[in-house]
């Protein structure tokens, strides 16, 4: 669906983007993740042609972004729908109106253009609403707004620029449940740029990690937080007390593994004693998946690794010096 | 004298009317090509924008009494005379065209950034987003930037009607500074008062209204 390879971009001397590469498949719910600043925004701009890129290549549906003529560019924009972290709705124009203003702009027949809104309404919930003027709307029935706009002309890729950093952590669920069930329903296309680690675990299938303009990361979901690459690190840090004696080692559970008593094994099999510092389950998309950590005497170190090793459980040890 | 204050209010109020219809239409012709061709506008373009915003300045440079002298042909010209209230509409509009551009300009810049990118996003066309989005969203703005404008021109005209323009400025320079006339002079500027609270509480309650 979109094939990035090498795009670089700079702001006057600064470099906003390097050599970044990634390719998203059809019906891909895909993250884009980094600290702000990282180039994120940017580089989904770099997708719908909103910022020209100055190096490498972006094909989107097979075309090339940077070489196509401003009428090309828009009937590109038509086939990639963007929601927004502020909405950006029009403030004087009341739901519907939103809604219909881009089937407005590619002059749809006005009776196609009422069903439409009125299904567009239907899926976001929004159908009481239908009227109201959007200052008194909330965060999330805002963001509704946006998405329903943003699928009225029937996209195939679904553009989202850190659309759920604005809301509250409940509204966000809701709103990424919105995407997913969009994506799985009429297999559009999703990019999501975001740096709530939240938002990646819910509704993220494969996710590209962006840090000063450079990709330092990416890959499956799961894979990324089981053995989270030093970027990734610093984007979720474990609030977890270092104890200073033994040796901290964070294990990863997938799922399969996750319901087996593999610490307590252990403790049996080998006969030693660990406390366990900290730990954590928590839900990445519908699956369930967790890390420990335990502390352990430096002289079980040798062991212990042995033993996770024939058990082939994702390990680290973070602090390790030795 | 009642009269006499009647026809200058109605005068005046033409005056006022014709060119703040003029210079709003002129401006904002002007203010939109400002904003699609500054730096940050859908078509950016350094020379139309430089050659403009110069054009604005030097107008806007200019105290409206010595313009008005100094474009006394053109007024001829367009209007046939330089003497009456129709003659001063051409000066009034010169004036107040600049301002005007410059504060609808001004609007114009105040939309969301963001709101025009979300009608890039789904392929508007950069005149359709103008229209259809910037000058919509602007327009709360614009409407009391027109009070200002109309307010401006009534002070303006006051001054044109000094010269030969006839209205309120004319009739109490006339029989009250020149004629020692105190009430006359008070009541037209009690009728001044009067349409400037009324310009302005219109703009405001129609602003009231849009938002």
């Amino acid at each position: 669906m979109i094939e990035a390879d090498g795009i670089s971009k700079r702001f006057g001397e600064q470099e906003v983007l390097r050599d970044v590469s990634f390719s998203v498949g059809p019906g891909d719910i895909f993250g884009i993740v980094g600290c702000s600043g990282a180039g994120k925004s940017t580089l989904l701009r770099c997708l719908n042609g909103l910022e020209a890129y100055d190096g490498g290549s972006v094909r989107v549906m097979g075309r090339e972004v940077a070489s196509m003529t401003e009428r090309e560019l828009r009937a590109l924009r038509r086939e990639m729908g963007m929601i927004f972290q502020n909405f950006n709705l029009m403030e004087r124009k009341n739901v519907e109106e939103n809604i219909a203003w881009p089937l407005e702009v590619w002059k749809t027949p006005r009776n196609e253009i009422v069903r439409r809104v009125g299904d567009l309404l239907d899926l976001v919930g929004l159908a009481e609403k239908r009227t109201e003027k959007i200052r008194n709307l909330s965060g999330g029935q805002k963001q509704r707004v946006g998405i329903a706009r943003a699928l009225a002309l029937n996209p195939k890729i679904l553009l989202c620029d850190e659309a759920t950093s604005a809301l509250d952590p409940k509204t966000t669920l809701s709103i990424l449940e919105l995407l997913r069930d969009i994506n799985r329903r009429f297999t559009v296309t999703v990019l999501l740029v975001t740096h709530q680690m939240e938002a990646v675990k819910t509704a993220c299938h494969r996710v590209l990690l962006l840090d000063q303009g450079r990709v330092t990361g990416s890959g499956r979901t799961e894979d990324l937080f089981l053995a989270p690459p030093a970027s990734l690190k610093n984007l979720v840090r474990d609030e977890y007390a270092v104890v200073p004696t033994g040796i901290n080692i964070r294990l990863m559970f997938p799922r399969e593994i996750a319901r087996e008593s593999i610490i307590t094994g252990m403790a049996r099999e080998l006969g030693i004693d660990f406390s366990v510092i900290g730990g954590r389950l928590e839900r990445y998309r519908d699956d369930i998946l967790g890390f420990l950590i335990i502390n352990v005497r430096r002289e079980d170190f040798d062991r212990v690794q042995r033993y996770l090793g024939e058990h082939r459980l994702f390990w680290e040890a973070p602090d390790d010096v030795a | 004298m009642w009269h006499e204050l009647a026809a200058a209010l109605q005068e005046t109020l033409y005056m006022v009317t014709v060119s703040t219809v003029f210079s709003v239409l002129s401006g904002f012709a002007l203010a939109v090509v400002m904003v699609l061709t500054c730096a940050r506008g859908l078509r950016p373009n350094a020379a139309v924008y430089a050659t403009l915003d110069l054009l604005v300045n030097l107008l806007r440079s200019f105290p409206f009494i010595i313009l008005m002298i100094a474009i006394i042909p053109l007024t001829r010209f367009v209007a046939g005379t330089s003497i009456g209230s129709t003659a001063s509409i051409v000066p009034l509009t010169i004036a107040a065209t600049p301002f005007a551009a410059r504060i609808m300009e001004g609007s114009l810049m105040e939309v969301d950034a963001g709101v025009v990118e979300a009608a890039r996003s789904f392929g508007a066309r950069d005149l359709r987003i103008v229209f259809g989005v910037m000058v919509p969203e602007a327009m709360p703005s614009i409407v009391l930037n027109i009070a200002v404008v109309a307010i401006n021109l009534l002070g303006c005209s006051a001054m044109a009607g000094a010269v030969g323009g006839g209205g309120l400025g004319d009739l109490a320079v006339k029989y009250g500074y020149n004629r020692f006339q105190t009430d006359v002079m008070a009541y037209s500027v009690l009728a001044l008062v009067a349409v400037v609270q009324v310009i302005q509480g219109v703009g405001t309650a129609i602003y009231r209204r849009m938002r």
